[in-house]
């Protein structure tokens, strides 16, 4: 039978390693990631929110000796927004709103930026090591994954933070103990499946060491679902670091955004909306600024999981 | 083949009455990069018993075409830019009624034509098949969907309206839920049952051994041909005028192919069924049509008689297909005996679509739209065959088969 | 592989996780400093203390000392809750029923709505509520839930004065007795209407902000299941055998778009289960989510242990539930290959 379906094409052959591919396609990548409008707005609100992070000291005269510590002006206490001198209205303690929502952006990027790091660091760590060695090795971090997923998220850096005592270290160590599982397995995932690609093969026909195709082949090619995750989680984590510090695990006082919601919590009843609703809704746009980059990059970088 | 097929290369033979006409069709498919004319001006008639083959590579336009009969062509990001396909239902030509147009008909009339005067059946019934139903419940949705009131008749004196909205699957959550208990659970009994004898007919048909068994298995458990059967089945349970067959063997084993092809061939005997056949395979729709369409990155090169054709192909395209069949003489060439490359179809110019590839092309051929012109009883789209004087055009003009331009 | 094989594969790792799980459990407890600090009071002497320490078993070494407290925890018991100041077993049998009854009615808000909009958005793919559909998820991800609580305090509660926190009126709720716990099934079962209606009432804003998160991650699953679903080939089938939409889209479309979304059914439940510290904190609703967040600021560890092995063992069994129905729904994955 005579099969006319397939026109003769010879498909183009790579010349240069994944890394330079690679550094292509993030041209390629990036200009799809700002077509979508949805994933602009994600961008342009992080912007945004990094701009208040960094420029917090500039915007506001900073709380000595500490100004991570909410200011007290116990002569203007539950002062509504538009009072002189504090925009936003002031908490039952007198702390500033303003400046509890500046310094908080300040907070969170600090405690989003460390947590990813090492979250991303034991996870690529730990993956790598489950996926390329193999074996028993694998057999047993795989169990520990496990294990570590069986309790949800907010729950087991709840335990660990209680059990640590109240401080805004210890939530950030409790989180570090409980985001990297996520990390781990994209990584093992990523790399069993890559070691079954041929070009990976060919590689070691080559006669490349082991370590070698790990660098050049299988980890610039595991990277991107690890992208995807570290965006999502720089909201995540500061998302649940607020609800861990709405519950009370901050020391009191913090200009973090959880802490002024717990604080203002009090005052609704009465009326006293501005010092929970405001907080509240930096940690929203915090949240949903990554989660719509996150959403964004993942349509482009990895399609498959998106029926898009 | 059927009665009503002429004689090779007859011209005046009289032909048996039109089923469907596809007039001047054009779909397009809008893209960020512009518009894709996918099907750029498709013109050919399917009369009544005959199999007529559409053939073509991938991406020629085949299966939107195929498509188009039943509007099946997704929108966006697909639009019906033109033209028209008139069909002729066997009442409405029983009763001289005018044909309707299928692309213009409105929703509700479309929904009474599809399964029931046109049916389809799919390249790959792996995939036509909700892998979640029964195949009890897939084929008995054509009985439901079209033959409610035979369903219904004699049931009951007067079958409550429930009962007559579950024959038309029209019954909803509240009125489902009514009809599993008394006292309609009687009639919605009996009304499954009738179904179900009406199903098993409908596998019986295709030489499904142990149909009734077949019928309470999913489709996961069956094999591909068991699977076409099915498929067969339920296209043909209304005993449509049309039967579109897009690819039906593609995805089967060779063995398993001659198998299919002859059951609807057997079966379309038997319903007076007319056939639209898709395939990229030559020697498929050599066996199986009477007559042949060509076609060509969204146009038709040539339509003609199926004995025409293969002894006689006019156009340069269908020449290189034909001489890329494999025979005694030849080695299997595939298409490479033709060279170059499929154009773009992303808003042509006016042009021969195979300007690209043909060895005779000539200025003319760049700048021009062919149209069928009737040669040797069958159509073909070559300014080699056209008339310089029709064409406004000097004769040295024209191409020329006896020099190659490449 | 046979479905049977599969759940029992399942059921045998299963226990393995819950002993690793248990570990965690108990190591924290050990690593926020001796645990003897709560039964310590002013003016010991070293020898009253080493008796303690001799009660507790807490100068074993660490191993027997987690063989004495998982053994406890098979036996029922679990210690002593000092916020609650009765057995933890007993806390926590008191307090799950009001924890549960809001569970339920969250799930049942997140699968309803979860599955309507994405159905909705999904079948609508690429237009306007495509679009507000896809907002609605990633808003959802995105919303602290003590803020989107406060935010639905202020406008219900302050300002409009629907719906109040608690649990239910005091006058009603000695009405009726409390077999269940659940107070809408103890209204329906003493035929109170009313109390029942009490009880909705004081359900209904808890149950929403609690659903809300999960409803995001159902609708998004299931729009985008869908529209995967709506390119495959059976659904032109099934056009072409001339069913309406509708019928296309509930029979055949949707029905398979479920199976995937089941999945995230256990992501939800472990949203909801997350969720209810904080939601029963701002709704003072006597759960076992405010014992949690009580125990957690008192340094309660029994209690701790106690909350944290229970609710995994439960989120454990739920994802468990949901990888067996989805073995059981996707035929094309277990049975056919």
């Amino acid at each position: 039978m005579v099969d006319i379906s397939t026109a003769p094409q010879s498909p183009p052959i790579p010349t240069d390693g994944p890394w330079a591919v690679r550094t292509r396609r993030f041209g390629e990548v990036s200009k799809q990631v700002l077509r979508n409008p949805t994933t602009v707005a994600g961008l342009v609100i992080i912007v945004l929110l990094l701009a208040v992070a960094f420029l917090a000291p500039l915007l506001t005269t900073p709380n000595v000796p500490d100004p991570y510590q909410m200011p007290r002006d116990w002569g203007t206490r539950d002062a509504p927004p538009g009072t002189p001198g504090h925009l936003l209205g002031t908490t039952s303690t007198g702390g500033d709103v303003l400046y509890g929502v500046l310094w908080g952006a300040r907070t969170s990027l600090q405690l989003s930026v460390i947590v990813v790091s090492i979250t991303v660091t034991v996870g690529v760590i730990v993956g790598s090591l489950a996926g390329f060695i193999g074996g028993r090795l694998d057999e047993i971090l795989m169990r520990i994954v496990d294990v570590f997923l069986s309790i949800p998220e907010l729950i087991f850096a709840l335990a660990i933070a209680a059990v640590l005592g109240p401080s805004f270290t210890n939530i950030i160590f409790a989180l570090s103990v409980v985001f990297w599982v996520k990390y781990a397995r994209i990584i093992r995932g990523q790399i069993i499946h890559i070691k079954q690609n041929d070009y990976v093969d060919a590689a070691r026909v080559t006669g490349d060491s082991k370590f070698r195709i790990y660098l050049k082949d299988v980890l610039p090619n595991s990277i991107t679902p690890v992208m995807v995750q570290a965006t999502l989680d720089m909201g995540g984590i500061v998302l649940t670091a607020a609800t861990l510090s709405f519950i009370g695990l901050a020391q009191a006082g913090l200009a973090e955004w959880g802490v002024l919601v717990s604080d203002g919590q009090a005052g609704i009843s009465a009326g006293k909306w501005w010092a929970s609703t405001f907080p509240g809704m930096m940690v929203f746009l915090w949240a949903l600024a990554f989660n719509l980059v996150g959403d964004g990059l993942r349509d482009v970088l990895d399609p498959r999981t998106e029926g898009r | 083949m059927t009665a009503a097929a002429p004689a090779a290369g007859g011209t005046d033979v009289i032909r048996s009455p039109l089923v469907a006409s596809v007039e001047g069709l054009k779909v397009h498919f809008g893209t960020k990069g512009g518009r894709i004319h996918a099907v750029d001006g498709v013109s050919f008639d399917i009369r009544d018993g005959e199999t007529l083959g559409l053939v073509g590579e991938t991406g020629c336009g085949k299966s939107v075409t195929a498509r188009s009969f039943l509007r099946l062509v997704q929108s966006p990001p697909g639009i019906y830019a033109g033209g028209r396909i008139r069909f002729w239902s066997s009442l409405a030509r029983r009763t001289g009624a005018d044909p309707v147009d299928l692309l213009s008909i409105s929703q509700d009339d479309l929904l009474d034509i599809r399964g029931n005067r046109i049916a389809m059946i799919f390249q790959d019934p792996g995939k036509a098949l909700n892998p979640a139903l029964s195949i009890r419940e897939q084929v008995a949705e054509v009985f439901y969907q079209h033959r409610s009131d035979d369903l219904l008749y004699g049931l009951a004196d007067d079958p409550p309206l429930i009962i007559r909205r579950a024959a038309g699957q029209r019954a909803r959550g509240l009125e489902r839920l009514l009809l599993k208990l008394p006292p309609l659970r009687g009639h919605a009994a009996k009304l499954r049952s009738r179904v179900d004898v009406h199903v098993a007919e409908a596998l019986a048909e295709t030489q499904i051994a142990n149909p009734r068994k077949i019928m309470d298995s999913y489709p996961h458990e069956l094999s591909g041909g068991m699977k076409q059967r099915v498929m067969i089945a339920q296209a043909l349970a209304c005993n449509p005028d049309l039967l579109i067959a897009d690819e039906p063997t593609t995805a089967l084993d060779v063995t398993i192919q001659a198998k299919i092809l002859e059951l609807i061939r057997q079966l379309q005997h038997r319903h007076q069924t007319s056939v639209l056949y898709i395939s990229h395979d030559l020697s498929l729709i050599r066996q199986t049509s009477d007559r042949v369409a060509v076609m060509y990155a969204g146009r038709i090169a040539e339509v003609g008689d199926s004995d025409a054709i293969f002894s006689d192909p006019l156009h340069p395209y269908t020449r290189g297909l034909l001489a890329a069949v494999p025979s005694a003489s030849h080695k299997r060439g595939g298409l490479a005996a033709i060279e170059g490359n499929v154009p773009e179809l992303v808003d042509p110019p006016p042009s021969c679509h195979f300007h690209t590839r043909c060895p005779f092309a000539v200025e003319l051929c760049r700048s021009l739209d062919p149209e069928l012109e009737m040669v040797n009883g069958h159509g073909v789209a070559c300014f080699a065959h056209a008339s310089a004087e029709h064409l406004g055009v000097m004769p040295e003009e024209l191409p020329s088969f006896a020099k190659r331009t490449r | 592989m046979q479905i049977r094989e599969y759940i029992l594969r399942r059921l045998m790792i299963l226990p393995l996780i819950v002993v690793g799980t248990s570990i965690i459990v108990f190591s924290l407890s050990r690593v926020g400093g001796n645990p003897i600090a709560i039964y310590l009071e002013h003016e010991m002497t070293p020898a009253e203390v080493a008796e303690i320490e001799e009660r507790y078993g807490l100068n074993e070494p660490l191993p027997v000392q987690y063989l004495a407290w998982a053994g406890g925890v098979l036996t029922g018991d679990m210690g002593w809750s000092a916020v609650s100041a009765q057995p933890v077993t007993e806390a926590l049998f008191s307090r799950i029923g009001a924890t549960l009854e809001m569970a339920i009615f969250a799930a049942i808000v997140a699968i309803t709505l979860g599955i309507g909009l994405g159905t909705f958005g999904g079948a609508r793919r690429d237009r306007l509520p495509d679009h507000l559909t896809r907002i609605f998820s990633i808003s959802g991800a995105s919303m602290p839930i003590f803020w989107f609580a406060i935010l639905l305090l202020i406008l219900f509660w302050v300002n409009l004065g629907w719906f109040s926190t608690g649990r239910s009126s005091p006058e009603i709720f000695a009405s009726i007795a409390h077999p269940t716990g659940l107070y809408t099934v103890d209204a329906l079962l003493a035929g109170n209407l009313g109390a029942f209606l009490n009880a909705i009432r004081f359900l209904t804003l808890p149950a929403i902000t609690l659903g809300f998160g999960a409803t995001a991650i159902i609708a998004r699953m299931m729009r985008s299941s869908l529209v995967e679903e709506l390119n495959e080939d059976y659904v032109d089938a099934a056009r072409a055998k001339g069913l309406p939409e509708r019928l296309v889209l509930r029979r055949h479309a949707r029905r398979n778009a479920l199976i995937p979304t089941v999945t995230v059914i256990g992501l939800g439940f472990g949203f909801l289960l997350q969720g209810t510290v904080v939601v029963e904190i701002i709704f003072r609703w006597p759960g076992i989510g405010r014992w949690m967040a009580d125990a957690v600021l008192r340094g309660d560890q029994a209690t701790i242990m106690a909350y944290v092995l229970f609710t995994s063992i439960l989120f454990l069994s739920v994802n468990l539930i949901v990888d067996v129905m989805y073995a059981y729904l996707d035929r094309r994955v277990v049975l056919g290959g």
